[in-house]
């Protein structure tokens, strides 16, 4: 494992024989994977086959039984809670179905909340927020509650929050999922520009294949394996 | 009916199941609801407990006797029997002239032990009365030589109780500091209170023995009337026509009333400070229902999607109200239940801290055995049942409020109390408070008045503040968060900012206590200060005398005229203001006449004067008297005018020429010249006696000197009488400080509930945090800044309120309750402890709710 760290330095993401377990139901069954910078892979299967486990445990939210899985060519299972949440807060950015922007806060604020949880300067911070939300369009909605915004607007919001930190892996869960077609359509545009444009690995959790198009590669897991 | 039977099904299959998981929780709200009902119940107990014991001697000795001959001052000549003689004569009914007062046994150091109600009896006549005796009271009539004690001044009887717990045996000396003297007695025979119910403070003699131990020659307290056929006793008809044979021929001055009557007399005379007991303890039933209201509350949110999918199947919404309902009724059932046994201990805890209040500031009494009647009980389950229920009201159209659609497509999701959100109610509650000012106040029976209209006023303000109080953190919320530059505060500033219901609810209960205790914060203090001011200024001189053991601002006992006349005449002594007191009877209630000194009290005795002496003109043709404000406020007379009282020899008109301040008694006084007391009273016993030494005298050593030379006489200096004054007046607040601090206890547990119900239903958002690597540490400080800002805000609501509330108490209804002015002092220090007390306290509720919640996502 060693060897991984130093000689694929290319490579943001590696999982090797990921095994995970909620009692006697086997979720993850040796999943090995590589996503390396820039890289969007899709991640398709059917329900209960064990993707949202995946994300969970590649962010370190879930423990892996058995199995490693680097990030940056660090082991998430050497860390221990504080630093597992630090790799959260420093290298992964995350999307999900609904949206989860916090409700309190303004769009300004939600996108900003990860660059101050890594101490961001203000000024740094400030002036990516406005562009982001500039590349995002919605500059003239910063200021905006989420439950004043439409879906694709939140979901939009959540994006640019997922990387407003230049993470090295977004990890999106069905981004696509609660928003009509033209919204998911937009979103997943958005998506694939940002990533393009700031070199950001993706694994995103999808159902739907036409979603597929800005990725990569597309992967299949069933009953814990990938496929 | 179908509705019922649904709700019936949901009670068994879903609630109950929640129960069976958390049967901790369910365990604990039982108990917070038995808590309540037992503090309430407890106190009512204890009271009369602590304050039946001054029942008359008939209970215990004559079984039961009918009527009661007295007068309005409640003392009558002896020679009154010769006035009774053509009702005495009558072979329906036989008289038993009584004497009653206190005496105070002695240790083995010759120091005050236990104070002691003497009973003097005609023994002969009691003897001549067992047949009609209920309660067989023996005090040796059997022995053949039952009546040697005939003739001899020197035996008392006393309950077998008490002789274990003085120490002694029949026959054996037994010391007594009694009017000021030390005399010894010798115990003639052990009452058996196990067959009558005799208390272990009462002491019996015979009435010429009692007379001259109390140094009331020739008087009487009242004369009992025992019917002859006690078999008639239920028959209301016989009743009334002996009442109206003896009433036909009872002289003017005197009074026949029904036995019971009397003793609902004296227990008006500590009416206003059972209603005062009796609203402090509605208080702990109060915030046990807040309390529940918070735990159902947070249940709701816990079984929020389980309620959406009941809604989204088809289930009724009145149906899952009434469901909620029946839980909270099951709990307040289960809890009172509990409360009456709970009530009971309480009681046992509390009846001799209020038995020692009551003495202190009342009359002596002890502990009678703690009764639980069925009207206890029905009572205590009612109020439970009835508070539990209300508590669960809201909790249950919260859980109808529940839209399915709303539950799964938003998470943070705060319905219900939308009332919560509205000004308008707070602000018209608030508003209703100051018409309620102007309500006058109630009148009690005894005399006593109830400031109806302050009570009230400060129950509206409270919940005003209560519900206004989310607004206030809302504000305040919002102008702190454009300075708040972290993530952390922001969070929590822009959450408190949002103002969920739940908040507004958590910071509203806290605000009730907050009110409430800084509200008595200041009363005590404000009290604390006037009466030490009233000290400064009252008592200049070297040295006070009072009857040794006796305590009580209603006993009236005193010092044999013999003692006073010989302790004023010692050589160091330059001046003595020599004190008398009795009752007397103004039209409604009793208040106390005092002899003094008119002439050294207008002019070189030192008063904090509310009217000094010569500022109102007496009426003509009325007694000029300097009267206390209680008096004068109680008879409105603060503006001059005249009050007829009873005395022992008529009515006699006083009118006031000054007003004085006096926190010694809630039943007012009015003094006049000795000579004219003297001769209204028909008495010549002082009470006590303040003295002025010749100059360069050693206080202290003289003293020393006065208390060898008047064993049975209290002798203290100006220091040692305010210590046992300002003892007198922690003892006082007691009782207030332990509801005080049961009601903060309570209220903190509220937030606890409240921050985890808030956590709970804002999960979503703590897991999105957890997903954007909010670390651990980070969650447990916003939620510990949530809660203690929480509290902040509670505190500056509920300060706001208490400073109201005070003003109130103070300027409202000490003056309408007991007439006494006090200086209004804010307690800033306290204030600010306090302050500090609820950051920290919110702080670490936070923390602990937070960290509960941790635990139980894992």
């Amino acid at each position: 494992m060693a060897s991984l760290k130093e000689n694929h330095p290319e490579h943001v993401l590696e999982i090797s024989s990921a095994c995970k377990s909620f009692g006697q139901l086997g979720v993850l069954k040796g999943v090995n994977l590589i996503i390396k910078k820039g890289e969007r892979i899709a991640l398709m299967g059917p329900s209960g086959s064990g993707k949202s486990t995946l994300l969970n445990c590649i962010s370190g939210v879930e423990n892996l039984d058995s199995g490693d899985i680097f990030l940056n060519n660090s082991s998430i299972r050497e860390l221990n809670r504080s630093g597992v949440e630090a790799l959260r807060r420093e290298s992964i950015g995350y999307i999900f179905q609904s949206f989860h922007l916090l409700p309190t806060l303004t769009a300004f604020e939600n996108i900003e909340l990860p660059a101050q949880l890594i101490d961001m300067p203000k000024d740094e911070r400030i002036e990516k927020v406005r562009k982001i939300l500039k590349l995002v369009g919605l500059s003239s909605r910063s200021q905006h509650k989420p439950d004043e915004l439409s879906g694709g607007e939140r979901q939009r919001v959540a994006i640019a929050r997922a990387l407003i930190h230049n993470p090295h892996l977004v990890l999106a869960d069905e981004p696509t999922g609660s928003l009509d077609s033209k919204s998911g359509d937009d979103v997943l545009s958005l998506l694939e520009e940002l990533s393009i444009e700031q070199g950001v690995a993706l694994l995103m959790v999808t159902h739907d294949r036409t979603s597929t198009r800005i990725c990569n590669r597309v992967i299949s897991i069933q009953d814990g394996c990938l496929v | 009916m179908l509705s019922f039977r649904l709700a019936i099904l949901l009670l068994f299959r879903t609630t109950f199941r929640h129960w069976r998981k958390n049967l901790g929780s369910y365990f604990l709200l039982v108990g917070i609801v038995a808590v309540g009902v037992g503090a309430f119940n407890g106190i009512r107990q204890a009271s009369r407990s602590a304050s039946a014991n001054f029942g008359l001697f008939n209970q215990a000795v004559s079984g039961q006797s009918d009527f009661l001959i007295e007068s309005s001052t409640q003392r009558l000549n002896s020679n009154i029997l010769q006035d009774l003689a053509q009702i005495s004569k009558e072979p329906d009914w036989h008289l038993l002239p009584v004497i009653e007062g206190s005496v105070t046994s002695l240790d083995s150091n010759g120091s005050p032990d236990q104070q002691l109600r003497l009973v003097g009896l005609d023994l002969l006549s009691l003897a001549n009365l067992p047949s009609l005796m209920e309660s067989k009271f023996d005090f040796g009539k059997e022995e053949p030589n039952w009546y040697e004690w005939l003739g001899s001044e020197n035996f008392v009887w006393i309950g077998s109780e008490a002789g274990r717990k003085l120490g002694i045996e029949e026959g054996d000396e037994i010391s007594f500091f009694a009017s000021g003297r030390v005399r010894e007695m010798v115990v003639r025979k052990f009452i058996d209170a196990s067959s009558v119910s005799f208390p272990d403070d009462l002491v019996i003699g015979d009435l010429p023995t009692v007379q001259n131990l109390l140094s009331r020659k020739g008087e009487l307290n009242r004369i009992e009337v025992i019917v002859d056929q006690i078999e008639m006793r239920e028959n209301l008809n016989f009743l009334q026509g002996i009442k109206d044979r003896i009433s036909k021929n009872l002289p003017k001055n005197l009074t026949l009333k029904a036995t019971q009557n009397r003793a609902a007399d004296r227990a008006s005379m500590t009416a206003a400070f059972r209603l005062n007991l009796t609203i402090l303890s509605l208080i702990a039933i109060l915030v046990g229902a807040y309390l529940i209201l918070q735990a159902l509350d947070a249940a709701v949110v816990r079984r929020r999607a389980e309620v959406a999918t009941l809604i989204s199947l088809g289930v009724n919404r009145g149906v899952l109200f009434i469901t909620f309902l029946f839980e909270s009724a099951v709990i307040g059932v289960l809890g009172s239940i509990l409360g009456i046994g709970v009530g009971w201990f309480f009681a046992f805890l509390s009846a001799q801290m209020l038995a020692d209040t009551v003495n202190a500031l009342y009359f002596a009494t002890t502990i009678e055995a703690i009764s639980l009647t069925l009207q206890d009980c029905l009572f205590g389950l009612c109020l439970g049942f009835l508070f539990t229920l209300l508590a669960g009201w809201l909790p249950a159209r919260d859980a109808m409020q529940t839209p399915p659609a709303q539950i799964l497509s938003r998470g943070d999701w705060s319905p219900g109390f939308s009332w919560l959100r509205k000004s308008r109610v707070g602000i018209v509650l608030i508003l209703s408070g100051l018409i309620f000012l102007v309500f006058p106040p109630f009148p009690l029976a005894g005399g006593g008045k109830m400031a109806i209209g302050g009570f009230l006023a400060s129950g509206c303000w409270i919940l005003g503040a209560a519900l206004l109080s989310g607004h206030v953190l809302v504000r305040l919320a919002g102008l702190i968060k454009p300075y708040c530059a972290g993530p952390i505060t922001r969070l929590v500033f822009s959450r408190l900012q949002d103002g969920s219901s739940r908040h507004r609810l958590s910071v509203a209960g806290l605000v009730v206590a907050v009110g409430m205790v800084t509200g008595m914060f200041q009363m005590v203090d404000s009290f604390r200060i006037t009466i030490e001011e009233w000290f400064d200024v009252r008592f200049q001189a070297d040295l006070y005398v009072s009857e040794r053991g006796v305590t009580g601002a209603g006993t009236i006992n005193g010092i044999d005229p013999l003692v006073m006349d010989k302790l004023v005449h010692e050589n160091m002594v330059s001046y003595a203001d020599i004190v008398y007191i009795s009752y007397a009877k103004p039209p409604e209630g009793i208040t106390i006449l005092s002899g003094v000194d008119m002439k050294a009290w207008s002019t070189q005795i030192r008063q904090l004067w509310l009217k000094k002496p010569g500022s109102l003109k007496p009426v003509e043709g009325c007694e000029p008297a300097l009267i206390s404000e209680t008096f004068a406020r109680r008879f409105d007379l603060i503006d001059g005018g005249f009050i007829e009282l009873d005395t022992m020899t008529g009515k006699k008109k006083i009118s006031p020429i000054g007003i004085f301040s006096d926190y010694g008694n809630e039943f007012g006084t009015a003094a006049v010249d000795i000579p004219i007391w003297k001769e209204w009273t028909q008495s010549e016993r002082p009470i006590n006696v303040s003295l002025y030494l010749g100059k360069g005298s050693n206080v202290n050593e003289i003293r020393d000197q006065l208390r060898l030379s008047y064993p049975g006489l209290d002798v203290r200096n100006a220091s040692e009488l305010r210590d046992v004054a300002l003892g007198i007046f922690e003892q006082t607040f007691k009782a207030t400080s332990a509801l005080n601090g049961i009601g903060l206890m309570v209220a903190f547990a509220g937030l606890l509930l409240g921050l985890f119900a808030i956590f709970d239903e804002s999960s979503r958002t703590w897991f999105t945090l957890d997903y954007l690597g909010f670390s651990r540490k980070q969650f447990l400080l916003t939620a510990g800044l949530e809660g203690a800002a929480i509290g902040m805000g509670a505190w500056i609501s509920g300060s706001l309120v208490g400073v109201a509330l005070g003003w109130l108490l103070i300027n409202v209804i000490n003056v309408q309750s007991f007439g006494w002015t006090l200086q209004w002092h804010l307690p800033w220090t306290d204030f600010v402890i306090f302050g500090l007390l609820l950051f920290a306290i919110g702080f670490l509720s936070g923390v602990l709710s937070a960290a509960l919640w941790i635990r139980k996502q894992k």
